[in-house]
């Protein structure tokens, strides 16, 4: 029999918000599942999109990246940077004929503990139902 | 040297010792594979944070001569600093060490124990990983300033001036115009029930010139500021000959510029002329204030008088949030001078959010001022034209008219931000660095905003904001104290630079700098805040984020999915 499938998603998770939001998910026990792979940085402007690609080149399933609300960065305009570079990001994706639904940007708050758990639950499905990373192990960088 | 990286668990009483299965996280980190070069000690314990479990730990570190350390616990948010200062007790650099979050995103969310445990082995293996790549940072000392300068000597600006020179600090006290008290000094009444406030604000200009720690400086405005937090260097262009006054120092400053009214004859829909009887609510205070009565500019008493809202809130897209109780206010005081003429009041909504506004507005409503609401209100000279609630326009005449302006940046905002480097808001405000949890900060460390050039507000708030920033300064910055820059800084390889000056575009501080004569980028340490916005956006790879290195991210990356 075939091996359930149980998605790896790479989460780089903002510290000033999202992933301060991914700990009031735990401190009000909510529950998600654990394909989220949670990597702290700074500021969502941190991840260069190189880091998104090698991630799923590598075979991480999705990539999430969580940061604060448009206008809410704790570094002023970093997340607009995100945004910008994610769909750019997307873009390359697309032309190269990837998947784009397996990156996922999300803007997440330090008080939205029960979003976070709910865009990890959404996104894990939307990665299940969408299977393996079909580059896995094929392609390099 | 051969390396020896600790692992602790944390069994944080059950939160984690009955959600997680700890024996198994051991025994499978203790027996990785790709490890094998390096030796780890992988122990458990009940409660690390506890005084019994910091001992434990400064004497794991010491007994087993450690050179990295990774702790699996809670939430680096709650005890990160914990942690780094048992390194500190230490041999070990505490940026050797690093915490992995196996409660928070573990135990507490994942209900299956076998798979929480897998995932806390997952997380602690690319902890490791990550360490290995963390290398050893050094904080430095620097001397700070304790002095302070505040531009703009209005009632924020006075009102900081004396909380510091309470404390013995000295402050510079620079202000643009001839005199100290800002706009306060035009207001006749601070609110309804409170007597002559001129006096009030006077007394706190008396204060301000008889303090020993607090020079004053009139007719001044900032030349150039260089500098950081606790060292900032300033010049300052004084009196009509505009005279520079250089060798100034101060540790902190606080932008207090306050506000102006707009001017309604800028708006389409406020026509009117010098001669016509039209007053802004400040042009009215000052009346009453000076004059001590209301009249018509032939000397006569109005026998009505038409009191419009909101002049300018769609043009500059905000509320002002003060002028409802102004107006409310000025209709009392008109009410109370002259109690049989005909008032009325054009508004489009009410904002009235302190705690007394709305019983005021009942009183004075119960008094017989009119209260008219309407879609949209425009004047031509004295006459009101406006449409109802219900779309029916009307038109009606007073003998006087006052309108309440928005309130909008100070003169010389835009040079002030950019001669600082702060930034503004969409509103032409100053931008505090967090709405909510920071209101009184900007974007650069050590530079402050109070009152109005933060945004829309009255007295009240404008002297609590300043009693905060002064809180803040004196809590910062402590005579005698050195203060510790940020070490998570951004720093340029230099081989690697190309001289693009990308990273000069996405960094929101000013920290980078180009130097025209290597052709490549230079940081600030003193100004980067370690965003790494920077690094992200650089095409050559020659910023690198100290402590949020590309080689730990992705390490730490390529092991959780591996």
């Amino acid at each position: 029999m075939k091996e359930p499938f149980h998605p790896k998603i790479v989460s780089f998770l903002c510290k000033w918000c999202t992933y301060s939001g991914a700990d009031l998910a735990g401190t009000s026990r909510m529950q998600y599942p654990p394909s989220i792979l949670p990597i702290r940085v700074m500021c969502s402007s941190r991840v260069n999109p190189v880091f998104v690609i090698k991630s799923y080149l590598s075979g991480s399933d999705g990539v999430l990246i969580g940061g604060c609300h448009p206008g809410d960065c704790h570094y002023q305009s970093g997340n607009y940077h995100t945004r910008r570079r994610i769909a750019i990001l997307k873009k390359v994706f697309d032309s190269i004929g990837l998947e784009t639904e397996r990156v996922r940007l999300s803007w997440i708050s330090a008080s939205e503990g029960s979003k976070f758990a709910r865009i990890s639950e959404e996104f894990t499905g939307k990665i299940e139902s969408m299977g393996e990373n079909p580059t896995k192990k094929k392609v390099f960088l | 040297m051969r390396l020896k990286i600790g692992v602790y668990v944390c069994e944080c009483g059950p939160n984690i010792a009955e959600r997680v299965d700890i024996d198994r996280v051991i025994k499978v980190i203790s027996s990785l594979e790709e490890f094998e070069d390096i030796e780890l000690v992988v122990k458990r314990y009940k409660l690390l944070c506890s005084n019994d479990g910091q001992a434990f730990l400064k004497n794991e570190i010491e007994s087993n001569a450690l050179t990295h350390l990774v702790v699996a616990a809670c939430s680096p948010r709650d005890h990160e600093s914990t942690f780094m200062n048992v390194c500190k007790k230490t041999n070990l650099n505490p940026y050797l060490f690093n915490m992995v979050n196996i409660r928070e995103h573990c135990a507490w969310v994942i209900p299956d124990k076998a798979k929480a445990t897998e995932k806390a082995i997952r997380s602690i293996r690319a902890g490791i990983r990550r360490t290995l790549h963390q290398s050893e940072l050094l904080e430095r000392e620097l001397d700070a300033n304790p002095d302070v300068l505040i531009v703009g000597g209005g009632i924020a600006g006075m009102e900081a001036a004396l909380m510091l020179a309470d404390e013995k600090r000295k402050v510079c006290l620079i202000e643009k115009t001839e005199r100290l008290g800002g706009k306060s000094i035009f207001y006749s009444q601070l609110l309804s029930r409170q007597g002559n406030s001129a006096k009030m604000i006077q007394q706190k200009i008396e204060a301000v010139q008889q303090n020993a720690h607090i020079q004053v400086f009139t007719e001044t405005e900032l030349e150039s500021v260089v500098g950081f937090f606790g060292n900032f260097e300033i010049v300052l262009k004084v009196g009509k000959e505009t005279e520079l006054q250089t060798g100034l120092k101060a540790g902190a400053i606080v932008i207090a510029t306050g506000f102006r009214l707009l001017n309604p004859n800028k708006l389409p829909q406020t026509v009117y002329q010098k001669e016509d009887e039209v007053y802004t609510t400040l042009e009215v205070e000052s009346m009453i204030l000076n004059e001590g009565k209301i009249s018509l500019k032939s000397g006569k008493s109005p026998q009505s008088i038409a009191l419009v809202h909101c002049v300018g809130r769609d043009e500059k897209g905000y509320c002002s949030t003060i002028c409802c109780s102004t107006i409310i206010k000025i209709a009392r005081m008109l009410k109370a001078k002259l109690p049989q003429i005909s008032i009325r009041v054009y508004y489009r909504d009410l904002c009235l959010p302190h705690k007394t506004d709305q019983q005021t507005y009942e009183e004075v409503k119960a008094e017989g001022v009119d209260f008219i609401r309407v879609k949209e209100a425009g004047i031509q000279n004295t006459s009101i034209e406006y449409t109802q609630i219900d779309g029916v326009k009307k038109k009606e005449s007073a003998d006087m008219v006052i309108l309440a302006p928005a309130m909008e940046p100070a003169d010389g905002t835009e040079a002030l931000a950019e001669l600082l480097n702060v930034s503004l808001g969409e509103t032409g405000f100053f931008q505090e660095a967090h709405h909510h949890l920071n209101p009184v900060a900007t974007s650069i460390e050590g530079i402050y905003i109070v009152g109005a050039a933060q945004g829309p507000k009255g007295i009240s708030e404008s002297v609590a904001q300043a009693q905060a920033v002064s809180g803040k300064i004196l809590n910062r910055l402590i005579p005698g104290e050195k203060i510790v820059p940020e070490v998570k800084v951004c720093k340029v390889l230099e081989d690697f630079c190309t001289g693009c000056q990308t990273c000069l575009e996405v960094c929101c501080y000013g920290a980078i700098s180009f130097n025209e004569v290597k052709g490549v980028s230079v940081v600030n340490e003193a100004v980067c805040r370690g965003c790494g916005n920077c690094v992200a956006s650089c095409p050559s790879g020659a910023m690198r984020a100290i402590h949020f290195t590309t080689p730990q991210l992705y390490r730490e990356m390529i092991e959780a999915i591996r």
